[in-house]
């Protein structure tokens, strides 16, 4: 196939699933911040910026609400709610002879939605119901996708785009919570290691955000399923790290990725299916126990690095890319 | 008459339905006959059928201008224009005729002695100011000299019925995409009406088109040459023809950026790596083909294209610089092009064209600019146009100047009372004026596709047909020979 | 005189850049007045080189370096014969040039094209000229080619393509490439035919186009003007250096101005940045009398 319609399906599916994401992790920030006190709910804006690389692009001064509309609405912010949806749109436009009618119409909705609502007073008012919304709309598209679409290269591209970008995305969704409550309650409790018996308490502080994480990543039912009562930070994260049969652990998506990238390489060798196997296990044997001992945040950092050249190596194996530029006219007198 | 062709006029013009006498024309009886039968809500009810079928179809084309990306849909009138055999017979030898000569003259100006210059029948000068003539393009040459793969050329009926041309249209020619869903809706929406007549099928177009494209493919091509649609992208008007004609053919839809020239072998990239490419039906302008010889700025094209089609690895389709032929001045000079290549007479006349450079043509013609049609020669599709019974004092005074300032640059032709054809208005018929616009295929040889695209002047009296003007389609019949009648 | 030339040009790019695509416009045309004994082409990064004569009857030369580069280098060496040309003797009445044949087959060459479009202080300069002239079209091209020479200055410097012939006429000065357009419009806002020559021109010195007592110089692409005589053929003149066209010019080819025979014209994707660098070296062979005195009268005598 193509390799611009291979890269446009590979795009339709990132994009989409980073707008369903970021809206994941912003309503969970403001969800579990409506009773902190001030100075902790900038702060948690802050490292939302921080772990979706956006800080400097932000750039102004810390105002939650700013950072919302900047998270969800601002068109000049190509990482924002609605940019994201309309890319997604953009680039399933160009493939439309290649995705299902169905699928096209979803994507297409979720953007007319958007346009419809008045978005500015929703997440000034009651950001709830747009939360849901953009969620609700992203999951109907993967799943007429899912219904109408024959598994050939074009779907195997989607596929790839969207589970690396979640993979990115649930780090990232870590990542952030994890900063705020190391922030919360002094580096020095959650570097000491001696997570089992502060964590396994059910009067903790923190419990509600853990709830919050898990709801976020819609992982919360099957967390309590496996681990009843229990909220231990270390068990949350492993459960979203490394969970093989939870559709949004890291572990998940990347062997999902994996098997796309497997089938699209029909046997010949591959750099980022190699690269791609070096990743997963690197996390398949991982005891996180020791991970909140050297540190979480530098292995997720790792991780998302590792995600980004799988992304690059795909590029250069599928998409052919040739370094960016425009095109010159020279003449000689 | 009753019912739908109650108080029907033909107003002095010459009906395709409804003759001189009132009588219905012995090849439309059958079809009248089933529509009188309709009630005006039956009638109504096979129009939502028809809206429904174009609506999820997504046919659209786009109108440059003050609501420039506007789409809209072509809508295609319920009562289909018929053609019997006999009259399409004329018809098709005379395009076949007409673009066999075109071919000739356009391979004979890029790559042959130029021998209808040398000899003056088109005057040298003329092609040389001509704004699709392409030096560019000068000795790359067409195997089997098939240099209209896709041609439209552009028929009218005057007030006794005859045929006319009015243009040839040999750069990129759209609608066929038009008459292959108008008669897909149609034979859902008036089923019946096709059992009780012997309508020729259209929709091998697709594979006549590939077979075409693979016979012009270079010899360096190999057993299965690969095809593909060249398309500027999804802001072009026509972007709806292209992905519809890729997949007709079953072949690739390209934009500029999926091409790359290596070593004068055109390959399309994709995700297994370059593969070649031996023919490229383009349906981009020559200007945006190819930045190194043409428009440098050009983003839409492919570096090196021309480089490749020269040395013989690709086969671009239609022809780079057929834009010459297009010119309507050059146009006047066809019929006589046709005597010259091919030693015959033309089988479909030119409208009556008046060449403005000359003195005495234009004197004649600025005097009665009132009552003739003027139109700029490089211009297609009714930009730029001055119907002079229709236009305002002001709007001729205004031609007036340009052609003064410019004679080149316009040619006049009478006006061609253009014949009409009942079509449905609210709950009756009216009569509407229209065209007909047969595409012809050049591989090996030239064919006709029955038919061709009816376009009809939807407002009352206008002789403009344009898509871009506010027109309507017709899906064409053009009838079986009745071989077991005799 | 038998000439050995070697045209480079050198692209060195500030970032790799791909998928060029150029043509090359640098071997000396074979006519009347010159014969080409050899001519190659190479490129590095090495390329496959093909080669057509375009509608002007240039030969051109195309290649493309696809794959990243961040310097591309064109060498041409080319071995030439020239002649010196012959030159009209009679007089050609200007009334001529509208026979009706004649103006057919010289269209291209009396209308403005691309580079060379002008408006009225042009004009009017042309018909200043023509006031003093008698009934001559040579005499007439003579007389264009000699006030470009005496009234506009050479201005040393890198050519830059894009100067309208106006504002070269309002300047007073300019490169070749603008004393030859400027030529152009004045002859062809006197209906006489008049077509740009690229070419080469072995001189020691490109403003003045003097002759070397050496045989080997360095020197820039070059551009003239020929005039066409009805009934006679295509006479040329050098505007630049106020000199008839000789065997030390060595034609290229002809076009309706510069945008027609451009030496070398092709795009690149990347990084815009970077910077030229184009030579040509001559060497004189040793066919035609060598020494200070020959060669200085050589250049009296034209």
């Amino acid at each position: 196939m193509l390799a611009r319609l291979a890269e446009n399906l590979f795009w339709a599916g990132r994009y989409t699933e980073r707008a369903e994401d970021t809206a994941r992790m912003v309503d969970v920030t403001y969800h579990t911040q409506l009773e902190s006190p001030y100075g902790e709910v900038a702060l948690a804006w802050q490292q939302l910026l921080d772990v979706l690389h956006l800080r400097s692009a932000y750039g102004a001064p810390i105002e939650p609400v700013n950072v919302m509309r900047f998270l969800v609405l601002d068109p000049d912010n190509p990482g924002s709610v609605t940019a994201s949806i309309a890319r997604a749109r953009e680039n399933a436009r160009s493939v439309r002879e290649l995705i299902s009618s169905e699928m096209w119409e979803a994507v297409n909705r979720l953007h007319l939605v958007l346009g419809d609502r008045d978005l500015e007073a929703e997440l000034t008012e009651q950001p709830y119901e747009l939360f849901r919304v953009v969620r609700r709309l992203s999951m109907t598209i993967y799943g007429v996708a899912s219904e109408t679409m024959p598994r050939d290269e074009g779907w195997r591209f989607m596929a790839l785009g969207r589970l690396l970008e979640r993979a990115e995305m649930t780090c990232r969704l870590i990542d952030v919570r994890y900063a705020q409550l190391e922030a919360m309650s002094g580096p020095s409790q959650r570097l000491a290691g001696d997570t089992a018996e502060v964590a396994r308490g059910p009067d903790r502080t923190d419990f509600h955000h853990w709830i919050a994480v898990l709801k976020s990543a819609s992982a919360f039912e099957a967390y309590r399923r496996r681990y009843r009562a229990s909220m231990d930070p270390a068990d949350v994260v492993e459960f979203l790290l490394l969970e093989r049969d939870l559709p949004r652990s890291v572990l998940y998506c990347l062997d999902g990725a994996r098997h796309q990238l497997d089938a699209l390489r029909d046997g010949r060798p591959s750099r980022a299916a190699r690269q791609l196997g070096r990743t997963t296990a690197s996390l398949e044997f991982r005891d996180v126990g020791e991970l909140f001992d050297v540190g979480l945040q530098p292995f997720l950092e790792d991780v998302q690095e590792q995600i980004a050249v799988t992304a690059e190596q795909i590029a250069d194996e599928f998409f052919h890319h040739q370094p960016g530029g425009a095109l010159h006219a020279i003449a000689t007198g | 008459m009753s019912g739908l062709l109650a108080g029907y006029t033909t107003d002095g013009f010459f009906d395709e339905v409804v003759d001189a006498d009132g009588a219905i024309r012995p090849h439309y009886r059958a079809l009248i006959d089933r529509l009188r039968g309709f009630t005006p809500e039956e009638l109504e009810r096979r129009e939502r059928v028809r809206d429904a079928l174009f609506r999820t179809a997504g046919i659209t084309f786009t109108v440059y201008g003050d609501d420039a990306g506007v789409e809209r849909t072509f809508p295609m009138d319920l009562l289909p224009r018929v053609i019997p055999a006999g009259e399409w017979r004329h018809v098709e030898a005379g395009v076949i005729q007409r673009v066999t000569a075109l071919n000739r003259f356009l391979e004979d100006l890029y790559v042959g002695e130029q021998a209808a210059v040398r000899d003056g029948v088109v005057p040298r000068w003329l092609v040389h100011t001509a704004s699709g003539f392409r030096r560019e393009a000068f000795g790359v040459a067409v195997p089997h000299a098939a240099r209209c793969l896709v041609s439209g050329v552009d028929l009218v009926r005057d007030e006794d019925g005859h045929y006319v041309v009015l243009e040839d249209n040999l750069r990129n020619p759209s609608g066929i995409s038009y008459v292959l869903e108008n008669r897909a809706a149609m034979t859902r929406v008036l089923p019946r009406a096709f059992s009780e007549q012997r309508v020729r099928p259209v929709d091998h177009y697709g594979p006549m088109l590939l077979r075409a494209l693979q016979e012009v493919s270079p010899p360096s091509a190999g057993e299965h040459p690969t095809a593909v649609v060249l398309t500027p992208g999804v802001f072009n008007a026509a972007y709806f023809e292209h992905v519809f004609l890729a997949r007709q053919m079953g072949i690739e839809l390209v934009e500029g950026r999926d091409l790359v020239v290596e070593d004068h072998v055109v390959h399309m990239r994709t995700t297994q790596g370059l593969k070649r490419v031996d023919v490229i039906y383009r349906r981009i302008d020559d200007d945006f083909l190819d930045p190194v010889v043409f428009r440098p700025d050009s983003a839409l094209g492919v570096p090196g294209l021309l480089s490749a089609a020269r040395a013989g690895n690709v086969t671009i389709a239609n022809a780079v610089g057929n834009g010459v032929a297009d010119d309507k001045a050059v146009y006047a000079f066809v019929p006589d092009l046709i005597r010259f290549y091919l030693g015959e007479e033309p089988i479909l006349p030119n409208v009556q064209t008046y060449l403005l450079w000359d003195d005495e043509q234009r004197a004649e013609v600025l005097d009665r600019l009132h009552e003739l049609v003027v139109k700029p020669v490089a211009e297609s599709g009714g930009y730029g146009m001055l119907i002079g019974p229709h236009a305002t004092e002001a709007e001729v005074a205004a031609m007036a100047r340009q052609v003064q300032d410019d004679p080149r640059g316009f040619i006049a032709q009478e006006v061609v009372g253009l014949s009409r054809h009942p079509t449905l208005v609210g709950d009756h018929l009216g009569g509407r004026h229209v065209d007909l616009r047969p595409f012809a295929i050049t591989g090996e040889t030239v064919e006709v596709v029955p038919g061709g695209l009816t376009r009809v002047a939807l407002r009352k009296g206008s002789l403009v047909v344009n898509s871009s003007q506010g027109g309507g389609s017709k899906d064409t019949w053009v009838l079986e020979e009745e071989v077991d009648r005799c | 005189m038998r000439l050995d030339i070697r045209y480079l040009t050198r692209f060195l790019y500030a970032q790799p850049v791909s998928e060029s695509q150029n043509e090359l416009r640098a071997c000396p045309a074979n006519d009347h007045r010159q014969a080409v004994v050899h001519y190659h082409v190479t490129t590095e990064p090495a390329s496959r080189v093909a080669a057509y004569h375009d509608y002007w009857g240039t030969r051109v030369d195309t290649f493309g370096v696809r794959q990243l580069h961040d310097r591309l280098e064109v060498v041409a060496t080319a071995t030439v014969e020239t002649q010196e040309p012959v030159r009209p003797v009679a007089a050609v009445p200007r009334q001529r040039l509208g026979d009706s044949r004649f103006h057919d087959t010289h269209l291209e060459f009396l209308q403005p094209s691309a580079h060379v479009r002008w408006s009225h202080p042009v004009g009017a300069t042309a018909r200043r000229i023509a006031d003093g002239v008698g009934d001559d079209v040579v005499a007439l091209a003579q007389a264009v080619h000699d006030h470009v020479a005496a009234d506009f200055a050479y201005q040393q410097g890198v050519t830059q393509v894009g100067v309208s012939v106006d504002e070269v006429h309002a300047s007073g000065g300019g490169v070749c490439q603008d004393f030859a357009h400027l030529t152009i419009a004045l002859l062809r806002e006197l209906a006489v035919p008049a077509r740009y020559v690229s070419g080469y021109l072995f001189t020691v010195d490109d403003a003045t186009g003097a002759d070397s007592h050496r045989d080997e110089v360095e020197v820039e692409t070059h551009a003239w003007v020929e005039a066409a005589v009805p009934g006679w053929g295509w006479f040329a003149v050098d505007p630049t250096n106020a000199q008839h066209v000789g065997e030390r010019h060595v034609t290229i080819g002809r076009g309706r101005d510069y945008g027609d025979v451009a030496p070398l014209r092709g795009v690149f994707v990347g990084d815009r940045r970077h910077e030229l660098e184009v030579s040509v070296s001559m060497r004189r062979l040793a066919l035609a009398p060598l020494g200070d005195q020959a060669a200085g009268r050589g250049a009296q005598q034209q």
